[in-house]
């Protein structure tokens, strides 16, 4: 039985002072995220076996904890340029969210057309969302254009958090962000809701990429920041498998709880059961012991 | 109503106004931005640690951290204070037949200046009005109305009431309430068209300042509700019981689906149980379905289906059951319930002859409960 990898990268000292990134840790970090995931020492190599230089690549950011707990320009960017190395142009790269103004919160610098990286919400004049809804299991939903239009590929660039209701946020439930309407799914600790939407093809069908941001991780009381339950853990985490990523986050969540002497997310009945109904979905693998997880600090 | 008015993409521009008001509307208001949402703080919440809030206006009582919105869409947690971001942001008004709500015993043949802001707090997979109902209010185009200007306008229009509707009433309270108050100062009456999932604290207040309120009743099952609805019914029986209790008037309509809610066992013990909890004067409407939103693979109700429900419910004895969405049937009309005579005759939205006297029928003198003049 095949298992599904997952690569974990510590970069001590890429946080040295609250708001900042030390470029140089990051970009090691990204290095050694991609080399390990796909196996290949050549980074571009590395790129290629995951997109193709033809390819509209979106990256979702999750910005609506900003500005403190958010993944900022100064993260994506880099990674985002990455990819230019293996032929994708700038103007095909598309980091996105949901409103123009969380972007702005998180500090992206809006830029539409051009030849720079496309940075944008849905409600971006052009953009927007379609007239029919997308009907999919209990999804029923309009999509955002860029993800369902725009775009070929898509990297799920999500914050790692604990969240009163589904119990964690990561990289499946950051494209709840695709959709105009995620308040109707957040019932049932968004089980299945989160598994469902990830399976309707405009996710499914170009997900190429997981990435959690796990720099700073809201252990508790998440998805809103608060500073005392909140670890400054500066790790990146990767993943071809959006369902291996997730449960290995929400293992790392766990033990942060345990840690800091919380109650579990089963003892808080916030199980993130969505990431179990996903692997029974065929979307992936949540069992531990089908996960291989590969751990390197740079 | 057009609801292909409704809704509009990020790229799309415009105003959604009926054609009657939307000229002189255009002049007298300035079209809010989508972004322009308001910041008034809601009224039935609780403040927990940490800036999270319970809310308390409706059953699902969401617990918000900070920045979360409730499952309505239009209510947001933001440090701590949870705030209404549709107050005075009406996406829709409309001068409509108050027989249109449908309202067969309050005022006949008169119109109400019908408002709606985006949100709902529900889910429903047959949502007629999905396109303002079931958005953001940032993703449907909106303008400024404040409460005193809906009073103004609705005398201005001769209409005799407001109704709170389209969308679901609940999630804009406080704007609904104030309005109300306002309006009822000026001789105009309020009448809601909701859901029902609203908690007994606030439908009690709200009772005390509106004049009658229509309850979709969905079905007479729970699984109907929880996977057809994404509410619960218990709820709704609640609500509709201190309702029938208050002085204020009640309606109840009932959406028939073919295939999902249509069993004549379930009408039957729905119509027992209205017989019994509140009696059989409550008007009951059987209203036809048409492929909307999530269901488009069923076909609109049959007639017969109509006629056979509304069968039932007389059988049980309420006194005034009708059918709604099949002009010119005579479900549509109002029959004494004693000597049996036509009292108020309608064509769809139109009344054709209304013969009661002071609110009694002619024949017999039998007393027509409703809101008359």
């Amino acid at each position: 039985m095949s298992v599904s990898k997952v690569v974990i990268v510590r970069g001590k000292g890429v946080l040295p002072r609250k708001g900042e990134v030390d470029s140089k840790i990051l970009s090691r970090m990204y290095d050694r995220g991609v080399q390990l995931l796909t196996g290949q020492n050549d980074i571009k190599e590395g790129l290629r076996s995951i997109f193709s230089p033809s390819d509209r690549v979106g990256i979702k950011v999750n910005t609506i904890a900003a500005p403190e707990l958010t993944t900022p320009p100064d993260v994506s960017l880099p990674f985002a340029r990455l990819l230019t190395a293996i032929g994708i142009p700038e103007k095909n790269i598309v980091v996105w969210d949901r409103t123009n103004r969380e972007l702005k919160e998180a500090k992206y610098r809006l830029n539409i057309g051009g030849s720079s990286f496309q940075i944008m919400g849905t409600d971006t004049a052009g953009a927007g969302y379609p007239g029919e809804p997308l009907i999919h299991l209990n999804i029923g939903s309009l999509f955002s254009t860029i993800q369902s239009s725009l775009i070929t590929a898509s990297v799920s660039f999500a914050i790692l958090k604990d969240h009163g209701m589904a119990g964690i946020t990561a990289g499946m439930k950051n494209y709840f962000g695709v959709i105009h309407n995620p308040n109707k799914y957040h019932d049932d600790s968004c089980n299945p809701f989160v598994a469902e939407l990830f399976d309707t093809s405009p996710i499914k069908g170009k997900h190429r990429l997981t990435i959690l941001d796990a720099l700073v991780v809201q252990y508790h009381r998440g998805p809103s920041y608060h500073a005392r339950w909140a670890e400054t853990c500066e790790t990146l985490i990767f993943s071809t498998d959006p369902v291996a990523a997730d449960s290995t986050g929400w293992q790392i969540v766990e033990k942060l709880r345990k840690e800091k002497s919380l109650p579990s997310l089963e003892e808080d009945k916030r199980l993130p059961l969505y990431i179990r109904t996903a692997e029974r979905m065929g979307l992936g693998k949540a069992n531990p012991a089908d996960i291989q997880v590969i751990e390197e600090a740079v | 109503m057009n609801r292909r008015h409704f809704f509009r993409g990020a790229a799309g521009a415009g105003i959604v106004l009926g054609t009657d008001l939307g000229p002189m509307l255009r002049d007298l208001y300035a079209f809010g931005q989508k972004a322009n949402l308001s910041h008034v703080e809601a009224r039935y919440y609780k403040s927990l640690p940490d800036r999270e809030i319970e809310c308390e206006l409706c059953p699902r009582r969401c617990k918000l951290g900070d920045k979360e919105r409730g499952y309505c869409g239009v209510r947001e947690n933001d440090g701590g204070t949870y705030y209404t971001l549709v107050y005075g942001k009406a996406c829709a008004m409309h001068v409509d037949p108050i027989e249109k709500k449908p309202f067969f015993h309050v005022l006949p043949g008169t119109n109400a200046l019908s408002i709606a802001t985006a949100g709902c707090n529900v889910n429903c997979k047959f949502c007629q009005n999905w396109e303002i109902s079931q958005v953001r209010p940032e993703q449907v185009d909106h303008f400024d109305l404040p409460p005193a200007d809906i009073a103004e306008t609705a005398s201005t229009y001769r209409c005799p009431s407001i109704a709170y509707t389209y969308s679901e009433p609940t999630v804009f309270y406080e704007y609904m309430y104030d309005t109300a108050v306002l309006a009822r100062r000026k001789g105009v009456k309020s009448v809601v068209v909701s859901g029902g999932h609203i908690n007994p604290e606030p439908l009690a207040a709200l009772i005390k300042v509106v004049d009658a309120i229509k309850i979709d009743l969905k079905a007479f099952n729970q699984d109907f509700y929880k996977n057809y609805v994404r509410g619960d019914l218990q709820p709704v029986l609640e609500a509709i019981r201190l309702i029938a209790r208050s002085k204020i008037w009640l309606e109840i309509v009932y959406l028939v689906i073919p295939t999902l809610n249509d069993a004549p066992e379930e009408t039957r013990k729905m119509s027992q149980w209205i017989q019994k909890e509140i009696g059989p004067d409550v008007p009951v409407h059987f209203t036809q379905f048409h492929p909307m939103y999530l269901i488009k693979n069923l076909p609109p109700t049959p007639v017969s289906t109509l006629e056979k429900l509304r069968k039932i419910a007389l059988q049980e004895g309420l006194h005034y059951v009708y059918m709604g969405n099949i002009p010119g049937h005579e479900g549509e009309n109002t029959f004494c319930p004693k000597c049996r005579k036509i009292l108020i005759q309608r064509n769809g939205f139109e009344i054709e002859t209304n013969a009661l006297e002071g609110g009694k029928c002619p024949n017999c003198q039998n007393p027509v409960p409703g809101i008359w003049a």
